[in-house]
């Protein structure tokens, strides 16, 4: 069947939730309307980073008039998890973070919601608290899961019971011991990152409702409602198609939708007052204490190069500050340590990333899943080589960059990618070769480059289902489970449906809100893996529709099915030149000569895709067939300015270029290359303070500061090269967490170039940089 | 713990004479607070997850939105007057630049037309944007009790951090700035954590004008915010900039007079020392941009 | 806790309501009267996301009680296409993918709005210093820049 090229995909047609947005009309989960019945519910939260709890004494909150229910951990035992079954819903025993939820409070308004909190008693034993993951790391250090040994844990998660380490995925490649004698210079250095936040504009929000009938509703912001749904339904033993999940559009996730976070508490709470719904609503302040966090790294990365520059080996200890729960945050580590090189070809590596459980928030998926961690260290470890073996950063990376077929340091063949064309277009955006004068005496300019690597991290077989329906008028319904998040899913479904089916892109509508009743399987919104995955099945689907129709009417032509096409919603024969309109024949059919009888009926599409190549790696080694489905790659380079007098930076070009193997909307490709920057700009200021007794110290915009309108750099090259895989639509893959994982690094490496100090802990605060001027001025004296 | 959502319960009262409000302050004591834009009382009711029983609202008095001007007496802005209204009124503009260029960085255009000079000069916040403009053009307040009306210094107002001499029965009802000296010029220059918007991480304002009775020829008035319990002036680095020729050597002496002075806590926002480093530079700066823009004109 | 009669005049149409004194403008458009565009980002005034406009001026509808409000004229992102059709500045949104998320689009759309009407030619730093109290996690701002570049290109906010 031949399938018509460059139609919708790979036009930038505008969004197709964009009239929706700027009306006010797009519906998020705190504007879906309920009734009177509706009820407010508070979450009571442990003011201590590690404590046993003596008791809790929930009767004057109960007594409290407008108050239904109170809720505590002692009445569900049902822990949570993807890979590590480790999180109670409601803390029973201990708690293990500041903000942990301990109780729920449910009543009619918020404002007596608020009051009940009060006045719910609580008696703690305070324990020592560990923040510091390889402090944690120690056996000596205070251990916050002693039932490590019970949970439940994937086949591919090898946590240390009676310690503090969650996962320890090891690489053992190549023969690293030896290899150092042959390397003419070594680095090595030590970096670390605090936790940071996602900072989604909406807060996370759900509404559950338990019916006597045993029906549970659940309406969230949601990043993977199948995911939210299974996890649920397992911990709490409600069958799945007795648990439904309703995930409107989502104001930002950036990962911290990803799984579950407080949506599990709506439903226990909801439980206890069947039959109405109840409404959990996270604060701001909530929002920063009480959700996920990208988990704190400290790396110890040692790296070396023979004489010509070519990298022979890597050493080197990941530790994650995993949070109080690991779950997601054992896949990180398991991500970070299969892609521990960074986009890199080398022979020898010794790899340990570890997750070790802290006194933190949950550390959990953000943007990047351990890759913007990681390249945090990578990417200065690989200047400072550089500088040693007296070669330039753009050279060198050019001359060790992974390439296809290379074999990574999981033993993989790489896939498709051209991280070459990467580098060298951002070099020559960023003019790399020459050398800025500052825009003011008191400033000093530097030019700096990152490149990176990322592969989806999922379990070997997430699916993705899609179906493709037709309306009497032929406009086209496309149904997926995969989430808008602003990324442009659904833009993206519409094009692909478009375009197979032969419609115009207008008469396309993407169903939402997501419904686990009604849409089609999706694993998980996350990994940048909708526009390959969900893309795969609406392909499907709509080539299975397409089939449907073209076998109709080619049986209603007597012609053959090759010989037709399907153009702005109507068939044509190439052969006769006969035209047959799609509206009505896509639901009724078309009647054989005489009316006697007819052909056909109502179109509907099915289409799914699950990779099927993914393999297990050696638990000792780290080594496998194929550790990951495919790579994406991309380079970064920042051209800043220093303020001598501030110690305040400014980013003024960004140039940003990244491997996408197909462009189904380039603009929506830009506006992600856009937005990460800026958002990877921001990472590198951005830090969750807490003070010695585990509290956060800036809970709000106040003093947890993203970018502003006024901090982006003056100009933002972006592009993009396309090298195809051979199992994405049009041979695309994804982009959308990749835009903004080397940006920290690339500014790093800027502020060397540009002052000569390696700064190897974030946050690169003004004030930071002002003090460590003055030291090396001072030293210099 | 955290923030509450909403803002804690409160009946809402919107006064209709200064007599209502006399009454009711004698009445209500501390159950009663007085509000105006609220930008910061209800952040801080918020915060705290409870508030006063009475929220007696006295923005629309006579008077209070006002701003007048006199050649002789000078501007009188009344304490209901937004931030937005200040920065754009014409006498403000052309007499008291330093007050509107402070005005202008307060964080952000909404709050701007809810926050007003009165409610900062009352929330006494060492870190301030308006009170280093406000004290260089030495302004002074008007408190309205049921004796009558007594004005104080800013000096005298502040006492310390959120802390300030109003008594328990009267209100602010204006702030006077006497006509700046003939010719001066003024700054104030903010450093934040981002380039616009933000708290005052150091602020410093500096105005100057043209005194043949002094050696420099140029007397200083030096502002500064967020380095210790309340904004202050530093008579001493005036002082030492008055009794000199002035050179970059003089200025950069007094700026670090200035620093010396500071007293900045360490806090989740900056160190104390990047402060102390920060009221040096910054001083130094303002200094310099004012002493040349008094040259040049 | 007493509650308040009171009339709010929202995009043209006087709406009658009763607000307890602690009830913001946020929450009586978005529980009260369903208006449900303007966006809770923070309650604290610094995200932007509640931005109306109160007798033309944004304000943050998370720092105002709906009682002081009486009687007054407020306009939400409801109010700013006319009879279907979108403004300019609504159009450019869209047209150039100033739009991601939309969580943020609706305060963006107000402080824009307000800014195109006292200064129908903004450069981008006066676009910068009207919206740095309008916070995006997703575009980066420069579209946002451009899309009210291109508005004001185009005619203005109406």
């Amino acid at each position: 069947m031949k399938v018509p090229e460059s139609g919708v995909v790979g036009q930038s047609v505008r969004r197709t939730d964009a009239i929706d947005k700027v009306t006010g009309c797009a519906v998020f989960v705190d504007d879906i309307p309920f009734g009177p019945n509706l009820l407010h519910s508070r979450l009571v939260r442990s003011p201590h980073p590690h404590a046993l709890i003596k008791s809790i004494d929930t009767k004057k909150a109960e007594q409290l008039q407008g108050v239904r229910a109170v809720v505590t951990g002692k009445d569900i035992s049902a822990r949570l998890g993807l890979y590590l079954i480790d999180r109670p819903i409601f803390a029973s025993e201990r708690v293990r973070y500041f903000g942990e939820p301990v109780a729920g409070v449910i009543a009619t308004t918020e404002d007596i919601a608020v009051e009940a909190v009060k006045l719910v008693e609580i008696e703690y034993e305070v324990l020592p608290a560990v923040y510091d993951p390889v402090e944690s790391a120690q056996p000596d250090a205070p251990l916050l899961h002693p039932d490590l040994g019970s949970y439940t844990v994937a086949n591919f998660i090898f946590p240390e019971p009676g310690t503090n380490i969650s996962e320890n995925f090891k690489i053992r490649k190549g023969d690293v011991e030896t290899c150092w004698s042959d390397c003419e210079v070594v680095a090595e250095e030590k970096f670390r990152l605090p936790p940071i936040e996602h900072v989604p504009l909406e807060t996370h929000t759900s509404i559950a409702l338990s019916e006597k009938s045993g029906q549970v509703t659940l309406w969230a912001s949601s990043q993977s409602p199948f995911a939210m749904r299974d996890m649920i339904a397992q911990s709490l033993g409600i069958p799945h198609n007795q648990l439904r999940v309703i995930a409107p559009l989502v104001g930002g996730g950036f990962g911290g939708k990803a799984g579950v976070t407080m949506e599990a508490c709506a439903v226990v709470m909801a439980q206890a007052v069947e039959g109405r719904p109840v409404k959990l609503r996270l604060t701001r302040e909530e929002e920063f204490v009480g959700t996920s966090v990208r988990q704190s790294l400290v790396s110890e990365i040692k790296v070396g190069c023979d004489k010509d520059g070519t990298l022979l080996g890597m050493e080197l200890t990941y530790y994650f500050g995993g949070g109080a729960y690991n779950d997601y945050g054992v896949n990180i580590a398991r991500a970070a340590g299969y892609s521990c090189t960074g986009p890199y070809d080398v022979p020898n590596v010794k790899a340990d990333s570890l997750c070790v459980y802290t006194n933190h928030p949950v550390g959990s998926a953000m943007r990047g899943f351990g890759m913007p961690e990681i390249h945090w260290g990578l990417e200065q470890i690989m200047d400072q080589l550089a500088e040693k073996i007296g070669m330039d950063p753009v050279e060198f990376r050019l001359k060790n960059c992974v390439r296809t077929d290379d074999e990574i340091v999981s033993g993989m063949k790489m896939t498709p990618i051209d991280l070459e064309a990467c580098i060298e277009k951002v070099s020559r955006a960023i003019e790399w070769e020459k050398e800025e004068k500052p825009t003011a005496p008191n400033k000093k300019r530097g030019k700096g480059i990152a490149i990176m690597w990322k592969a989806p991290a999922m379990p070997p077989n997430p699916g993705s289902a899609a179906v493709v329906r037709f309306n009497e008028d032929a406009t086209v319904n496309v149904e997926v489970g995969g989430q808008e998040l602003g990324q442009g899913a659904f833009t993206v479904a519409a094009q692909i449906a478009a375009e197979i089916l032969g419609v115009t892109y207008e008469s396309v509508t993407v169903s939402y809100p997501l419904d686990t009743k009604y849409s089609p399987y999706e694993w998980q919104t996350v990994a940048s893996r909708l526009t390959w995955s969900m893309g795969n099945a609406v392909k499907a689907a709509a080539e299975d529709a397409r089939t449907q129709i073209l076998e109709t009417v080619a049986d209603h032509w007597d012609e053959e099915i090759d010989d037709l096409t399907i153009k702005d919603g109507v068939v044509i024969s190439f052969k006769s030149e006969k035209e047959q309109p799609l509206d009505k024949m896509v639901i009724y059919g078309l009647p054989n000569e005489d009316f006697e009888g007819w052909k056909g009926g109502p179109v509907v599409g099915r289409g799914h895709f699950m990779p099927t190549y993914v393999t297990n790696l050696d638990p000792e080694t780290g080594q496998g067939t194929r550790a990951v489905v495919h790579y994406t790659v991309g380079a970064q380079a920042v051209d800043l300015e220093v303020d001598l007098e501030t110690g305040q930076l400014e980013v003024l070009n960004i140039a940003s270029v990244y491997d996408v193997g197909r462009a189904i909307n380039p603009d929506l490709i830009m506006t992600q290359i856009e937005g990460g920057a800026v958002h990877g700009m921001s990472s590198a200021y951005e830090e969750l303070k807490f003070n010695k007794s585990g509290e956060v110290l800036n809970p709000s915009f106040v003093d947890y500061r993203i970018a502003t309108i006024a901090d982006i750099p003056r100009k933002i090259h972006g592009d993009y090269v396309e090298t195809p895989i051979d199992d994405g639509p049009w041979g695309a893959r994804g982009v959308g967490e990749h835009v903004m994982v080397q940006t920290a690094p690339a500014i790093a490496n800027a502020l060397y170039d540009a002052v000569g100090i390696r700064f190897s802990d974030l946050p690169l605060s003004a004030d930071k940089i002002y003090l460590a001027l003055e030291e090396k001025t001072n030293q210099g004296k | 713990m955290l923030a509450r959502p909403g803002l804690p319960e409160f009946d809402y009262i919107k006064a209709e004479s200064s007599q209502q409000v006399f009454k009711l302050l004698a009445e209500k004591g501390s159950d009663l607070k007085l509000m105006m834009g609220g930008t910061d009382l209800f952040v801080q009711i918020r915060d705290k997850g409870e508030g006063p029983g009475i929220l007696l609202d006295i923005k629309d008095l006579p008077g209070m939105q006002e701003i007048t001007f006199d050649k002789k007496k000078g501007l009188k802005v009344g304490a209901a007057v937004s931030l937005n209204n200040l920065f754009r009124h014409p006498d403000s503009v052309k007499y008291y630049q330093v007050l509107c260029e402070a005005a202008n960085t307060v964080g952000n255009y909404q709050l701007r037309n809810r926050a007003t000079l009165g409610g900062n000069i009352c929330n006494a916040s060492p870190s301030a944007d308006m009170a280093p403009a406000a004290l260089v053009l030495e302004g002074e307040v008007s408190l309205s009790g049921p004796d009558g009306e007594r004005v104080l210094t800013l000096e005298q107002f502040w006492v310390g951090p959120g802390k300030t001499a109003l008594k328990e029965y009267e209100f602010l009802t204006a702030v006077h700035f006497p006509n700046p000296p003939s010719g001066a010029v003024g700054r104030y220059l903010k450093l934040g954590r981002s380039k616009m918007g933000d708290l005052a991480i150091v602020g410093v304002a500096v105005l100057g004008y043209p005194d043949s009775e002094v050696p420099a020829g140029i007397r200083f008035r030096i502002g500064i915010n967020s380095t210790a319990p309340t904004a202050y002036r530093v008579p001493r680095v005036e002082e030492l900039l008055a009794q000199s020729p002035l050179n970059d050597e003089l200025l950069r002496q007094a700026s670090e007079e200035a620093m010396k002075i500071s007293a900045p806590i360490e806090d989740v926002r900056a160190t104390a020392l990047y402060q102390k480093k920060m009221v040096n530079n910054l001083t130094f700066k303002g200094l310099k941009e004012v002493w040349s823009q008094l040259i040049n004109s | 806790m007493v509650t308040h009669t009171i009339s709010l005049i929202i995009n043209g149409t006087e709406e009658q309501l009763q607000v307890p004194s602690n009830m913001t403008l946020l929450h009586a458009l978005r529980d009260k009267l369903g208006f449900t565009g303007t966006k809770n980002g923070c309650e604290a005034g610094e995200c932007g996301a509640c931005t109306v406009l109160v007798d033309g001026e944004p304000m943050n509808s998370c720092l105002v009680l709906a009682v002081e409000l009486d009687g007054r004229e407020i306009t939400t992102v409801e109010g700013l296409a006319e009879d279907g059709k979108l403004t300019p500045l609504q159009q450019a949104f869209a047209d150039l993918n100033a739009v991601q998320c939309g969580y943020c689009t609706p305060g963006m759309l107000m402080s824009a709005t307000a800014l195109l009407k006292r200064n129908p030619h903004p450069s981008q730093v006066d676009i910068q210093g009207a919206l740095i109290g309008n916070l995006c996690r997703c575009t980066g701002y420069q579209r946002i820049i451009d899309a009210v570049l291109k508005a004001s290109r185009n005619g203005g906010e109406r």
